[in-house]
């Protein structure tokens, strides 16, 4: 077995173990009660829902992300790049035939989630009060994550980099539901209760019509 | 049961969906810090809300997290002690004011109040919440056990009321009636005669069949973030309700009050209420739109500035329609920037304004709401929420505001057609005002 098809069986075991890992993180959430709400509502929850996930995440929605919307829209091009640097991964074994322009564009969204990754970082070294706020796993999260990108992007252009991509694509799949990454899965919850919140009691009517 | 054990113990019964998502979700993004009032006030690191979560994830982490238990240090979890839970509930009390604020600033909307409330619950249970609060929402529940004494004597108050009503309308059918069974409508007023003359008198105006409850509608079991303490005060009214068969119970004006009355005692009891729970605002808001109430904008002249109360707007959706009210008995309105679901908490909420030993801490935080205040140039504070208008009341003295504060069915029944009403509306204003400010 040659280097490449040994890192990439690794990757996909560990692709394996974070959807496993994941899945059971899912479902212990969902063990948990949610008491119905018996209070008649004021609004609409799916609206609530779809405006969390939608405009309710855009720049100028929130007070916070309109006064530091470098911040906000930094770790917005981060997550970009980790979606390009996830779908690269598993897009892996057919890079061979994927259109050049694409993986340049791959490499680019990958490269530059790199840099975001980096200055996130360095930011939460610098300022303050993310610094107190910051876990060793925060910072291990991030230098994991910018590293899988810049490997990724220079692999997209140079099929020589691809074991050393997918070792550290791996290291990144089986650390994901362990660490700081596994928010990325809460997320989604988290929203969804903040968007049945403000439909069913109308705070989001306001903040639209107005 | 040590103290810690039993706050864990309360931790792991409180552990649902929603505090699971909002103590997992949190990236440390840092982005609520300027949405905390506190922060706002002094920006310190321990006065971000994502801080404040933190410091009971460290204790979650410490005891439900694999990584975790392997490597503290990596997560920074530990395992709560007598002194975390100290260091938590003086924070949970003093610190926080629930106000949501950091949520709706959040990207991830993170519910810090809740992992808050969940502190302040693990804090009851441990014997660490503050005195003063278990002693009010207990001796609410007495009250309701046994209401037979107090009611001889709050049915012969209104009575006296009652007269004072009839002068104050010019009409001799004016009636404060306590716990009339058939009334369509149960008011429940806070303590003090202040929320119930003018509610009275605009209910007489708006020819509304109503009466009074027996019973307050400020409810400390929720500063307490106790739901079997809640529940208890909460039934009284609730009870009170049924056996009146009302169609709707109106609460005064008061944030936390409507809060919990309409939005989660329903689910403490796991029933649909048979009655419709608004506040007197919404009722005044449906008054104006039926042409139930005749108006005059033009008596109140000074320039008015609203606050939301943040358990009326951000949590109980209750957000133009104080703004319609006051568009309808006011001249001149400004708003204070930001607004709505954006605005800034008093400093007074969950339960602070009740807590002298908190008093200090209460008015510095109170500075981002002072400022705003000043920058309207109003001259009158309206506030929906009794605590709202406590803490306002004591940030006007403290920062020299120069402002007026009222509730808004104060400036109802001033703007009310009709001399009689209009001439002694003025001196009850007035009234308010050297009690509020």
């Amino acid at each position: 077995m040659d280097l490449l098809l040994i890192t990439q069986l690794l990757a996909l075991a560990a692709l394996l173990f974070a959807i496993a890992a994941f899945a059971r993180r899912w479902q212990a959430a969902h063990q948990r009660p949610l008491a119905s709400e018996r209070a008649p509502a004021k609004g609409s929850p799916a609206r609530g829902v779809w405006y969390a996930f939608t405009l309710g995440m855009a720049p100028w929605a929130k007070e916070s992300t309109r006064r530091h919307p470098i911040a906000y829209l930094r770790g917005i091009a981060f997550h970009v790049g980790i979606f390009a640097g996830l779908s690269a991964l598993l897009l892996g074994p057919l890079w061979a035939a994927l259109p050049p322009a694409l993986r340049v564009l791959l490499a680019a969204g990958c490269g530059f989630g790199a840099l975001m990754g980096l200055a996130g970082a360095l930011a939460r070294r610098a300022e303050r009060d993310l610094r107190a706020l910051s876990t060793p796993d925060d910072y291990f999260a991030v230098l994991l994550v910018t590293l899988y990108l810049a490997l990724a992007g220079v692999a997209l252009l140079d099929a020589a980099w691809l074991p050393a991509m997918y070792v550290a694509g791996a290291l990144l799949l089986v650390y994901m539901p362990l660490g700081k990454i596994r928010h990325c899965l809460y997320f989604f919850f988290s929203r969804r209760f903040f968007g049945l919140f403000i439909g069913r009691r109308d705070v989001l009517h306001s903040e639209v019509t107005r | 049961m040590t103290a810690v054990e039993s706050a864990l113990q309360t931790f792991e019964k409180q552990l649902n969906r929603p505090l699971i998502a909002a103590l997992e979700a949190c990236a440390r993004c840092g982005l609520c810090a300027e949405a905390c009032h506190y922060y706002a006030a002094e920006p310190r690191p321990e006065h971000v809300p994502a801080a404040r979560g933190e410091a009971l994830r460290r204790a979650y982490r410490a005891e439900h997290d694999w990584l975790s238990r392997v490597f503290p240090q990596f997560t920074h979890a530990e395992k709560l002690s007598e002194e975390s839970l100290a260091r938590l509930s003086e924070m949970a009390f003093s610190q926080c004011t629930l106000c949501r604020r950091c949520t709706f600033n959040c990207p991830l909307g993170v519910d810090t109040p809740l992992l808050m409330r969940t502190v302040r619950a693990m804090a009851g249970a441990a014997g660490a919440a503050p005195e003063l609060l278990v002693m009010l929402a207990d001796a609410a529940i007495e009250k309701g056990r046994d209401p037979s004494f107090y009611r001889e004597m709050f049915v012969e108050q209104m009575a006296e009321l009652e007269g004072e009503l009839r002068a104050r309308t010019g009409d001799p059918a004016a009636r404060i009636s306590v716990q009339r069974p058939g009334a369509k409508v149960l008011y429940v007023a806070l303590s003090g005669v202040h929320t119930i003359l003018p509610p009275a008198i605009i209910f007489t105006a708006a020819r509304e069949d109503w009466t009074l409850s027996l019973f307050e509608a400020s409810n400390y079991g929720v500063f307490l973030a106790d739901v079997p303490r809640a529940k208890e005060i909460a039934a009284r009214i609730v009870n009170e309700a049924k056996a009146l068969g009302v169609e709707e119970v109106v609460l005064a004006e008061c944030g936390h009050a409507y809060a919990a009355l309409r939005w989660e005692a329903p689910n403490w009891f796991g029933e649909t209420f048979p009655f419709k729970v608004v506040s007197l605002i919404e009722k005044l808001d449906q008054y104006i739109a039926e042409g139930r109430l005749q108006l005059d904008p033009s008596v109140n002249t000074e320039l008015i500035t609203y606050h939301d109360s943040c358990n009326m707007a951000r949590t109980g959706g209750v957000i133009e329609e104080p703004r319609r009210v006051l568009r309808a008995v006011a001249s001149h309105f400004v708003e204070m920037t930001p607004n709505r679901a954006e605005a800034y908490c008093c400093g007074g909420g969950g339960g602070l304004v009740a807590l002298p030993e908190y008093a200090e801490r209460r008015l510095a935080a109170g500075r981002p709401k002072a400022e705003q205040i000043r920058r309207t140039g109003a001259r009158v504070v309206v506030a929906a929420c009794e605590n709202c208008r406590l803490q306002i009341g004591e940030l006007n003295e403290h920062y020299g505001l120069d402002v007026q504060i009222s509730a808004l069915a104060d400036l109802v029944v001033k703007a009310i057609h009709g001399p009689a009403v209009r001439h002694e509306a003025e001196k009850l204003f007035a009234g308010v005002h050297s009690v509020a400010g």
